[in-house]
């Protein structure tokens, strides 16, 4: 191992997504988010026309930007990105102004008005810290998510992402997201 | 999932904090280059200076209850973040208020001052040492607090064009855009207080406000044609994004109801009054309504000076200047509301 800091990130081999939710089910668990709400989705395209047609189903979260349009916002420093590259969110000091969320390209934030607090997918950051996968990872069956340390040569993810090609969405937003979706 | 988060309590607010950023650029303004003596000018210094404070006020009340937990507030100022246009806003809002309050009471009359706090009960007596005369402070007021009103102004629109992912926002334009908004709608309710008081007002009140809001109308204009032709020049994702008032859900309100009745007409009606005015330095001379005058030789008998010329004659009326001010506002509010809405639903695709 290297002494480089950590740059956690996911890579979405979407083509093996069958649609099943048991990511957004299991996040559901883990976080305690209430069924109105999803820290994390699954977008379903229709490609193609009759009878050639295709179903895409890409899941989707908070992209965990290399410069986070919400972090930069964000009155408060309520959002902030940790050391590991995690975007996270303080929720003793967040006003509720949700001005993350309309900065954010993707949508990724929602209110919680019970809590009066913003909330987003942070990669299950407490399970991270017990060295545990995040929920929807481990959770995935058809093994569409993976999930790692970019700075290590020898994790997984860095190792799919030196061999595949792969395209990051929105790049325009000029965030640097690092959901590496494989081509 | 996208949702609208920002709604009417935050068009609310962008027009109100506007609003009094607008009345006390133009009170500081007139009271910074007044002349001596000059009364009208004075009166519309003392009416912008001690309606300013108000409408910002309620604004911010309103953004407080946007919050989560509006108890939550004050957490807002326990952090300074230069990169965050709200965390700089709410700085700026606080130092704003302070000195427009101040320089509102600066204008209090001595007399109302002095019964007011004779009127105190005994338990506020603390307060005495309130009881001073501020007067003196006006000039280095409007000197201080006109870049927080023109930064009040500009931060509004700063707000939503720092926002990368909303296509519709993203350009200075908004924040000028705004800002001379803010101003015009400053101007324009002067205009309506004074025009719609009781009080007989000196008709010559309304030169410097009429050249004002026409000056800041004519900027208004040309900003909105910019911001349109340069986002129908740009990317794919503000092209979109302009779609939301060029056949999209907002076509109407913009361009009738803001374009059309917010932003043309008054200032139609505006350079019509002045239009002497600015041709020939006249000075404003009543024209009498038809409908307040009973008689139809009236009109002759009050011309300020009878041997003007009757070209030189002025249209000024208080039903002209009454509508002109209300279309103002009214357009302030809409560009607000259209620029709120549509801004947060326009996205990268």
């Amino acid at each position: 191992m290297t002494n480089r800091p950590k740059r956690y990130a996911l890579a979405i081999d979407a083509k093996k997504c069958i649609d099943c939710k048991a990511c957004v089910v299991a996040c559901r668990a883990e976080n305690n988010v209430p069924l109105s709400k999803s820290r994390n989705w699954i977008n379903e395209e229709l490609r193609g026309d009759w009878p050639k047609l295709m179903q895409i189903f890409e899941p989707e979260q908070c992209h965990h930007c290399e410069e986070p349009a919400c972090v930069r916002v964000c009155p408060t420093g309520a959002s902030y990105k940790r050391p590991d590259g995690i975007v996270a969110i303080n929720p003793s000091e967040c006003v509720g102004c949700r001005y993350c969320m309309i900065a954010c390209p993707y949508d990724a934030r929602f209110f919680r008005e019970d809590l009066g607090v913003v909330e987003k997918c942070d990669l299950c950051a407490r399970r991270l810290d017990r060295g545990e996968l995040p929920a929807c990872v481990e959770t995935c069956p058809s093994k569409v998510r993976i999930f790692g340390d970019l700075n290590d040569p020898t994790s997984e993810i860095h190792q799919i992402l030196e061999k595949r090609q792969y395209r990051v969405k929105k790049p325009e937003a000029g965030t640097g997201p690092q959901i590496y979706y494989l081509l | 999932m996208k949702t609208i988060e920002w709604q009417y309590l935050i068009v609310s607010y962008l027009f109100l904090g506007g609003l009094s950023a607008g009345l006390f650029f133009v009170s500081a303004v007139t009271e910074l280059f007044r002349r001596h003596g000059d009364s009208a000018k004075t009166e519309i210094a003392r009416v912008g200076a001690l309606l300013a404070p108000w409408p910002v006020i309620i604004g911010c009340t309103l953004l407080v209850f946007d919050l989560g937990h509006w108890y939550r507030f004050y957490k807002l100022f326990l952090h300074f973040r230069w990169e965050s246009p709200m965390s700089i806003g709410s700085w700026l809002l606080v130092l704003f208020i302070c000195a427009s309050l101040t320089y509102a009471y600066g204008w209090v009359p001595s007399r109302v001052r002095g019964g007011f706090f004779e009127r105190l009960p005994k338990r506020l007596r603390f307060l005495e040492f309130l009881n001073r005369d501020v007067s003196g402070l006006r000039r280095p007021l409007a000197i201080a607090g006109l870049p927080m009103s023109v930064g009040v102004a500009i931060y509004t629109g700063v707000l939503l064009g720092a926002v990368q992912s909303r296509p519709f926002w993203n350009t200075n334009l908004v924040a000028q855009l705004f800002l001379f908004s803010a101003l015009s709608g400053g101007c324009a309710l002067l205009i309506l207080v004074l025009a719609a008081s009781p009080r007989k007002f000196e008709m010559h009140e309304f030169q410097s406000l009429y050249l004002l809001d026409v000056s800041f109308l004519t900027l208004e204009f040309f900003i909105v044609v910019p911001y349109v032709i340069h986002g129908e020049l740009s990317v794919e994702a503000v092209r979109k994004s302009l779609k939301l008032v060029l056949g999209g859900p907002f076509t109407i309100l913009f361009w009738v109801f803001f374009m059309g009745l917010g932003l043309l007409l008054p200032f139609a009606i505006e350079v019509y009054e002045a239009l002497p005015l600015l041709l020939r330095h006249a000075q404003f001379v009543p024209r009498v309504d038809t409908a307040t005058v009973a008689a139809p030789g009236a009109a002759v008998s009050i011309l300020a000076d009878p041997e003007q010329s009757p070209s030189r004659k002025l249209h000024f009326s208080r039903s002209w200047a009454v509508a002109a001010a209300v279309l103002v506002l009214m357009g302030g509010v809409l560009v607000r509301y259209i620029f709120v809405f549509a801004g947060q639903m326009s996205a990268i695709h």
